[in-house]
């Protein structure tokens, strides 16, 4: 008897480790999940009535284009910050881990720092700094004599989607920093040694060491960029709404505004399942990725 | 060659000198307008040391907003989100490390799908099942999405591959039961990976919004983040008001990274290479 019972607990042990795990998933992300399918065929505005509308809403949202120009902006915010925040996280990176460089802790930390604090706090300090009449941002360029005119950053498509792109410049580039320093001092000193007694400098090994076999992760630090402003939310929604005339509405934010501003819960989820489909297919991306890597 | 690299050395540790001023600007910004006048802030040309210390900006937070409440909201959040997240994904890294069991690759199914399906996409839908359930304006509603995460079962998954199967052998013939094995062997062994994996999902439920932004309604269950942001609605922003609630939720986080920086980077690091 007592046996039965040791073989028991020790049978079932896995899956009460795993059950809470289970429960979680029913209820936050299978259960949404469906129900957010069924949302999609319906018209209901949050209150008692829903109405079967079938395909309606994804005629609508095909029709209306919303939701790919939230997927145009989301790529133009990706095309104007990537290519300088993945150059800056890499120069900081090979530059933080060379021996002549001092103080590496502390601008390690310097650069992380924006990572981890609020999200929410950083946004609204960038949209003091970006205010066109009076911002600091303005009136820095113009005491320089770089500007005549104050630049309307968060009122003028561009200039928007600039900021956003600033500001996630500013939040991401010391993650990134901290991913490919990781992937450089993986890197055997070796290689850097006969390169030095074949008479590289610096730069040379950089160009023709560390950069190509930097190449998988920062394609890593790409892929993982693109889920990130796919699915940005906060600091759009704080600098600019999503505005002007929607230039900064993201996936995320279209889905915020349709469904809780606007109370369009049926086509908000019809948005939603695209969204859902980009991410899966983004995810199976990386998922690739992660696995070569390993 | 010596005296080159010295220079250069030198160049470039002014201009990183410069990059981490820019970095740390916009933190300098919001520290001096938190002690400004609103108008001070949109001063021209502007103003780094107000002309006078306006500290009831941080006192009518506590007085009239209630911050006080808000900040012990988000340290309960951000705490029990952590411990019960910790807790929740070690023991299933544990199980789907060390137990062979029927169904296995299915449940290991569940967790990359929950990886896949981002919870933006389905905001509406969880927020419907909220209310239905009467969680709407609660600060365990806030917590509950975050007790288990892919990523921390996947982290911990990693780490308890690397405990010695004999050892749990070992203490299943002197008798031990598996939930013992947990307590007494396995958690004693996660603790590093606690501490990394735990400064992670504080960091994240520390400076959570959306989720929050969407459920939390009245003022005394309002997270700092959440509280923050409801600063903004009115007829005029107070934006001297902002920026001081935003140096309560960003400065005692600088000071920790100062403190800590080699344990909180190390662990983040680890969560990032291998998440």
């Amino acid at each position: 008897m007592q046996n039965l019972y040791w073989k028991w607990q020790f049978k079932s042990a896995p899956y009460w480790f795993i059950a809470p795990f289970v429960i979680c998933f029913i209820i936050f992300v299978f259960l949404p999940f469906t129900y957010s399918v069924y949302l999609s065929f319906n018209e209901w505005h949050g209150q008692e009535t829903k109405t079967f509308v079938g395909l309606a809403n994804y005629v609508t949202l095909l029709k209306s284009g919303d939701f790919w120009q939230s997927i145009v902006n989301s790529v133009l915010i990706f095309v104007l910050y990537v290519p300088v925040m993945l150059a800056l996280a890499l120069i900081f990176a090979a530059c933080l881990s060379a021996t002549w460089m001092k103080w590496t802790g502390f601008f390690r930390t310097v650069f992380f720092i924006p990572n981890i604090t609020s999200v929410v706090a950083i946004s609204f300090v960038f949209l003091l700094i970006f205010n066109a009449d009076q911002g600091i941002l303005n009136q820095i360029l113009m005491s320089l004599g770089l500007l005549d005119e104050p630049i309307r950053f968060l009122e003028t498509p561009w200039w928007a989607r600039v900021s956003v792109a600033i500001l996630v410049i500013f939040r991401w580039t010391g993650y990134n920093m901290i991913l490919l320093l990781g992937g450089i001092q993986g890197i055997s000193k070796s290689l850097y040694e006969a390169a030095k007694v074949d008479g590289a400098n610096g730069i040379q090994s950089f160009w023709h060491i560390t950069l190509p076999l930097m190449r998988r992760l920062l394609a890593f630090c790409t892929i993982l960029s693109t889920l990130g402003t796919f699915s940005l939310f906060t600091e759009p929604f704080i600098l600019t709404g999503g505005g002007p005339n929607m230039a900064t509405t993201t996936p995320v934010v279209l889905i915020y505004n349709e469904s809780f501003k606007n109370l369009n819960m049926g086509y908000a989820s019809t948005i939603s399942i695209f969204f859902f489909i980009l991410m899966m297919i983004l995810s199976l991306v990386q998922l690739r990725l992660f696995r070569e890597r390993d | 060659m010596r005296v080159q690299t010295r220079i250069f050395s030198i160049a470039m540790f002014v201009i990183f000198l410069e990059f981490a001023a820019a970095f740390l600007f916009p933190f300098a910004w919001m520290i001096s307008s938190s002690f400004k006048e609103k108008s001070e802030i949109f001063a021209h040309p502007p103003v780094w040391i107000p002309a006078k210390l306006h500290l009831e900006n941080f006192t009518i937070l506590f007085t009239e907003k209630d911050f006080g409440r808000v900040i012990l909201n988000s340290l309960f959040t951000a705490i029990t989100g952590t411990v019960g997240g910790l807790f929740f994904c070690s023991m299933a890294g544990f199980a789907f490390a060390k137990y062979q069991f029927r169904g296995k690759g299915l449940l290991f199914g569940l967790v990359l799908a929950s990886l896949m399906i981002p919870m933006e996409s389905s905001l509406v839908p969880l927020f419907v099942i909220y209310r239905d359930l009467g969680m709407i304006d609660q600060l365990w509603g806030v917590i509950l999405p975050r007790l288990t995460s892919a990523f921390g079962i996947f982290y911990m998954r990693q780490y308890c591959m690397t405990i010695e199967n004999e050892l749990l052998e070992a203490s299943r013939i002197d008798g031990c039961s598996e939930a013992r094995i947990y307590f007494r062997i396995v958690a004693p062994i996660l603790i590093p990976a606690f501490a990394s994996l735990g400064i992670i999902f504080f960091v994240e439920e520390w400076n959570n919004f959306l989720w929050p932004t969407i459920i939390l309604r009245s003022q005394e269950n309002l997270t700092l983040a959440v509280a923050i942001r409801a600063l903004q609605s009115g007829v005029r922003t107070p934006y001297n008001l902002i920026m001081s609630g935003s140096v309560i939720s960003v400065v005692p986080m600088l000071l920790a990274i100062f403190i800590f920086q080699k344990q909180i980077i190390a662990g983040l690091t680890e969560g990032t290479i291998k998440g």
